[in-house]
């Protein structure tokens, strides 16, 4: 336990550390500011969330999220691998499935770090200036799944590929933003939308498509992606060499 | 019950109750072959692993530990294939030849972050940063730190294990002559309390002063196995070297290119260096041969029966 507790602190200090994390934290504020702008003509509550729907809500699962947990879900094995340091951690009598849990979790700990804190400030503007709190504990909820999917999808991509970072964005933006969007039918496999769905409230039905509201399916998906990522990345790790 | 069969004559390069077995290992990345069909064994005390940069020494290493699979035979540390059972690494620590360090920690945060992955108290780790003598630089942060003190830390990173087994891969590279000699007295002295260590390096004086045993590899290859002397003996057909110097090193190089005992000559500035495959007979036969040619011969030297000697005719030889 001594030892998952070391490699998950450790992951996140890697990950969260220079200048990258101001970089990640400016990125994830841009909703909360563009929200901070919406609200200025707004006098309802009701049109204090239609325009959280309308552009905050986007940015911050079609881009922050997504950016964010490419970067330090790539980077929790990937950057170990380009530093040389794979083969310390690798050097340890740990199970590689404990191994790949706890980089996933510090990497999903990292990611949503970053995320909720952007999500955070946007639910904590609403509920200042409109007592509209009802959105905050979802919008963390959502953010927490999108992130553990995503993360899980870029960790094993970080370590396949050195090129996980231009591959993930290609992913994101081809793949999530577009195809998903363009064929309702691919709405049902769309990692951004699986964790959207925890959110649960109306007004985003646009942005779901097929997939249904409800905490409990996105839990259970995004549990499934999860642990096939630790399943992977633990055989990739039992497997590959260490060049 | 060991994994990996002896081989059936006795061989230098299978030591005595080994601890680290491989047997007929190849490893091969693309085209390229980078192991060739290597069976040697590896037990208490220092084994020098010795070859020039692109021998195959890192990938033998790297398969020793189970960072890299062999592409055909097999490799076995205390009777378990390590690629197969993580739990080997209780007995087996790598100083890898990468910078595999934090930038981010101090030299003492990783000491600890190897003892507590590795399952080991962390009470040993101030004892394993005296003994690579970083006491001083332990709290600095090691993105600050020299080459040398950056192995240092992967060192004491090793040492904090306490485990029978450790594998270095060119464990001095960096390090200034007084820091060499600590680390050598430390593989030394490790080998000296019955723990198998193996140190790769390609710089000869460093293996002749670490190692009690020496695996010489070129291209891939064995080329030879035993102590210093054991390879200078076993290798019958090496030319001794011996350097003279003359005021007309060319007039005597020509003279002596006919003789029965010389091998071969090289001409270099005042001097040339005669190979022979008889010693004794050359040196009865160049005075009067000097002599005859009105030459004045200032130097009659055999070249140290060193370990780089050794080493440079086997790389030749190939």
């Amino acid at each position: 336990m001594r030892a998952f507790a070391a490699l998950v602190a450790t992951t996140l200090r890697q990950q969260l550390g220079g200048r990258r994390l101001l970089l990640l934290l400016a990125l994830g504020l841009i909703p909360a500011g563009v929200l901070a702008v919406l609200l200025a003509q707004e006098r309802t509550a009701a049109g204090a969330v239609r325009a959280f729907h309308q552009a905050p809500l986007p940015i911050l699962f079609f881009v922050v999220l997504p950016v964010a947990s490419l970067v330090l879900g790539a980077g929790a094995l990937g950057d170990e691998r380009r530093d040389g340091t794979l083969s310390f951690i690798l050097l340890r009598p740990l199970p590689r499935t404990m191994l790949a849990a706890a980089k996933l979790l510090g990497a999903w700990l990292a990611a949503l770090s970053v995320a909720a804190i952007g999500a955070a400030a946007a639910g904590l503007l609403l509920g200042a200036r409109f007592h509209e709190w009802g959105a905050l504990g979802p919008l963390l909820l959502a953010v927490a799944l999108s992130s553990l999917a995503y993360t899980s999808v870029f960790l094993t991509l970080g370590y396949l590929t050195a090129r996980a970072v231009l591959l993930g964005l290609v992913y994101v933006f081809v793949w999530e933003s577009g195809m998903t969007s363009a064929i309702p039918s691919l709405a049902s496999v769309s990692l951004m939308r699986i964790g959207l769905s925890a959110y649960g409230r109306g007004g985003i039905e646009d942005l779901l498509g097929v997939v249904r509201p409800g905490a409990g399916g996105a839990l259970a998906k995004v549990a499934v992606v999860a642990a096939a990522a630790v399943a992977a990345v633990a055989l990739l790790l039992r497997r590959r060499d260490v060049t | 019950m060991s994994a990996v069969a002896a081989p059936d004559s006795p061989s230098p390069a299978w030591a005595p109750q080994p601890t680290i077995e491989v047997r007929a290992v190849s490893k091969w990345f693309g085209q390229k072959v980078a192991v060739s069909d290597l069976t040697c064994a590896f037990g208490a005390g220092v084994t020098g692993l010795l070859g020039p940069n692109g021998a195959g020494k890192t990938t033998l290493l790297r398969m020793l530990v189970g960072l890299l699979s062999p592409s055909d035979g097999a490799v076995a540390v205390l009777g378990r294939d390590p690629r197969r059972n993580p739990a080997v690494y209780r007995s087996l620590a790598m100083v890898p030849e990468e910078d595999a360090v934090y930038g981010f920690q101090t030299a003492r945060q990783f000491v600890r972050y190897a003892a507590t992955l590795s399952g080991v108290g962390t009470g040993a780790v101030q004892h394993a940063i005296a003994a690579v003598a970083l006491e001083d630089a332990a709290d600095r942060p090691i993105s600050g730190f020299s080459k040398g003190m950056r192995q240092r830390a992967k060192v004491a990173a090793a040492l904090v294990l306490d485990t029978p087994v450790l594998v270095l891969d060119e464990p001095l590279n960096g390090t200034d002559p007084v820091q060499r000699a600590h680390l050598i007295a430390a593989f030394r002295r490790l080998g000296a309390e019955g723990r198998t260590v193996v140190v790769s390096s390609h710089i000869l004086a460093e293996v002749e002063r670490m190692a009690d045993r020496v695996l010489a590899m070129v291209d891939g290859k064995l080329a030879a196995a035993g102590d210093v002397a054991a390879i200078r003996r076993a290798m019958t057909d090496i030319p001794f070297r011996v350097r003279l110097e003359t005021d007309d090193p060319h007039r005597l190089a020509a003279a002596l290119v006919g003789s029965a005992a010389v091998t071969s000559v090289a001409v270099q500035g005042r001097g040339l260096t005669v190979e022979t495959a008889d010693p004794a007979g050359l040196g009865r036969a160049v005075a009067p041969l000097a002599r005859s040619l009105g030459l004045r011969l200032s130097l009659f030297e055999p070249e140290d029966l060193s370990l780089e000697s050794v080493f440079r005719y086997l790389v030749r030889g190939r």
